[in-house]
């Protein structure tokens, strides 16, 4: 008896423990309901957003007295008049959702040779090149990118001291719409080719090598074969980069200079310096369901593409 | 790749702006940092690493970097069972109102991050723990969760149901099923899964910036709020951590599972 237990590994009598708790806390009858065991720390995890949406709404309602800098213990719609109404709001609206349509057509028309090129290079070495200069500044934070951009454009930046070297007076680079427009670009452009590769990878190689022998120029081949094809990819990577740009708050923090404010830093303004979480949570609130009808449009006409997760996926 | 001269120009060009201005600031930074001067200039005032030794002796900067550690391990360490189990959920399983729950778990990708910062800052604010690195990790990990769980998903939809019912066929009990066959054909995405949380975690700046005080700064934060006043090399030379960090997360990554693991279609 002794010989045997001694035989019986310490590893297997800890597994035929957990075995045993597990069996008894979660007996085999409830096997069905298993998935949703799995599932729920995730749920409950991002149920914290849900209740953090709960409460912006209920800040949303509440007005501030300027005066004793009190909020008002009643409802009331009055920050969102204010809020539909100021035209600094509107400014800032208008000026995110141009901006976002802009990026996101420079970001697709670049992302979509990279990503092309990437996949379809019969070159490993030049495969791994691209993966690497595209996920390096990936995984670099946007404020070390905006960073490197203040250095380069800068107004004693490197492009106008180099300019001054050939007698060209300084310009100004930065604090800008286009400087903002080209940070967001260069912050967007990992994410576009990372959701357009997995779909171009799914188109066969054939099938441009059958246009091309049917006598469609390349380019024919590209607008009549490869993009329609892509489509799931491009779905996907449009509406990352035009939820993105919409609510980004670090490059036009930085690179547009307090000059060209987004709505994300309207949001933040009337948190922390204003103090009128009242009205920051209206803002906030119109946000969310202006990023999530965007997407909802999108996913309505042209269904998840790239971005569904799990089973259901052709 | 098949085609004329013209297509390659076309996508050479396109792909060579591209890539320079993916790598110009990276470059650039790096190259700031060893400058011998007290300002940024052009052509660089000579090189030195002063620099690096000054932000070695900066303990604001020191404690800054070990705070964001700290929240990119918290970030991780909640996010891999969680993530995992959910993604394996999702892959395998016939699970009612799969959709439903599907875009609930992409919230934290729909709702824009001022929104979930904002929310978490007023939760966490009437909860009192507000000041604290812990939460900080907790919502670095809310707002890049659908990463972990598409890691998963990925990896977990190449799995053989077959293998664990013969499993469990040979006599393994579910928990056996789940450590010798499950998790083991998962791994792929629970280290892609991973890794991406803790860089991204790393890298967090506005959700942290909304959370943190003066007295537990983030790195993201401690920069930015330097970049508002002044620009001098020694945020170059601190940069550079965040490039190196992110130089061996790219290299971990390729090493362990292979970067082109992103270019499989789903």
């Amino acid at each position: 008896m002794r010989a045997a237990r001694t035989a019986y590994p310490l590893k297997w009598r800890i597994m035929d423990t957990l075995e045993g708790v597990a069996a008894a806390i979660w007996p085999a009858r409830f096997r069905r309901a298993t998935p949703y065991l799995m599932l729920l720390p995730a749920v409950l995890l991002v149920g914290l957003l849900v209740l953090g949406l709960i409460q912006i709404a209920d800040a949303s309602l509440r007005t501030l007295d300027t005066t004793t800098f009190q909020f008002s213990d009643n409802y009331s719609i009055a920050n969102f008049r204010r809020a539909l109404t100021e035209p600094l709001f509107l400014v800032v609206a208008q000026r995110s959702l141009i901006a976002a349509l802009i990026v996101t057509t420079v970001t697709l028309v670049f992302a979509f040779p990279y990503a092309y090129l990437m996949v379809r290079t019969r070159s490993p070495g030049l495969r791994k090149f691209l993966l690497i200069a595209l996920f390096l500044p990936f995984f670099i934070g946007q404020v070390v990118r905006a960073y490197g951009w203040l250095i380069i454009l800068g107004n004693q930046g490197m492009v106008n001291e180099a300019l001054g070297l050939v007698g060209v007076a300084p310009m100004r680079l930065i604090y800008n719409y286009p400087a903002v427009l080209f940070g967001l670009v260069q912050y967007m452009l990992p994410f576009a080719v990372l959701m357009l590769a997995p779909a171009l990878t799914a188109i066969p190689e054939e099938l441009e090598a059958a246009a091309g022998s049917l006598g469609a120029s390349w380019v024919r081949t590209f607008i009549h074969v490869v993009l329609p094809l892509a489509r799931p990819g491009f779905i996907g990577a449009g509406v990352v980069v035009l939820t993105l740009s919409l609510t980004d708050f670090a490059v036009p923090a930085i690179l547009g200079g307090g000059s060209q404010d987004f709505i994300a830093n309207a949001i933040y303004d009337q948190f922390f310096r204003t103090s009128d979480q009242g009205l920051g949570a209206t803002l906030a609130l119109m946000l969310v369901a202006l990023g999530s009808i965007l997407v909802g449009l999108v996913f309505a006409l042209f269904g998840a593409g790239t971005l569904a997760m799990g089973r259901s996926r052709a | 790749m098949s085609g004329s001269r013209s297509k390659s120009v076309v996508l050479w060009t396109l792909v060579t702006i591209a890539l320079v201005t993916l790598s110009a600031p990276t470059v650039v930074v790096l190259g700031a940092s060893f400058t011998g001067g007290n300002i940024i200039t052009f052509p660089p005032d000579g090189l030195s690493l002063r620099w690096y030794a000054r932000i070695s002796q900066a303990s604001d900067l020191r404690n800054a970097f070990l705070r964001t550690l700290q929240v990119a391990t918290v970030c991780t360490i909640v996010a891999i069972p969680v993530g995992t189990l959910a993604g394996i959920a999702l892959a395998k399983y016939a699970v009612r109102f799969e959709k439903t729950i599907q875009i609930y778990l992409l919230l934290p990708f729909t709702i824009p991050l001022i929104g979930s910062g904002i929310g978490l800052m007023l939760i966490f604010g009437n909860a009192g723990i507000l000041g604290q690195l812990w939460p900080v990790g907790i919502a670095c990990c809310v707002i890049n969760l659908p990463f972990m769980i598409w890691a998963v998903t990925a990896s977990a939809t190449g799995l053989d149901p077959d293998l664990e019912l013969a499993a469990a066929n040979c006599g393994a009990p579910p928990l056996q099923v789940f450590f010798s066959v499950t998790l083991p054909a998962v791994m792929p995405g629970v280290i892609t899964g991973s890794l991406l949380m803790f860089i991204l975690a790393l890298n967090e700046f506005l959700v942290s910036l909304l959370l943190v005080d003066a007295r537990i700064v983030t790195l993201p934060v401690l920069i930015y709020n330097s970049i508002r006043s002044i620009i001098t090399p020694d945020l170059a030379a601190i940069s550079v951590v965040f490039i190196a960090c992110s130089a061996v997360a790219v290299f971990l990554l390729d090493r362990l599972v292979g970067l082109d693991i992103f270019l499989k279609s789903k």
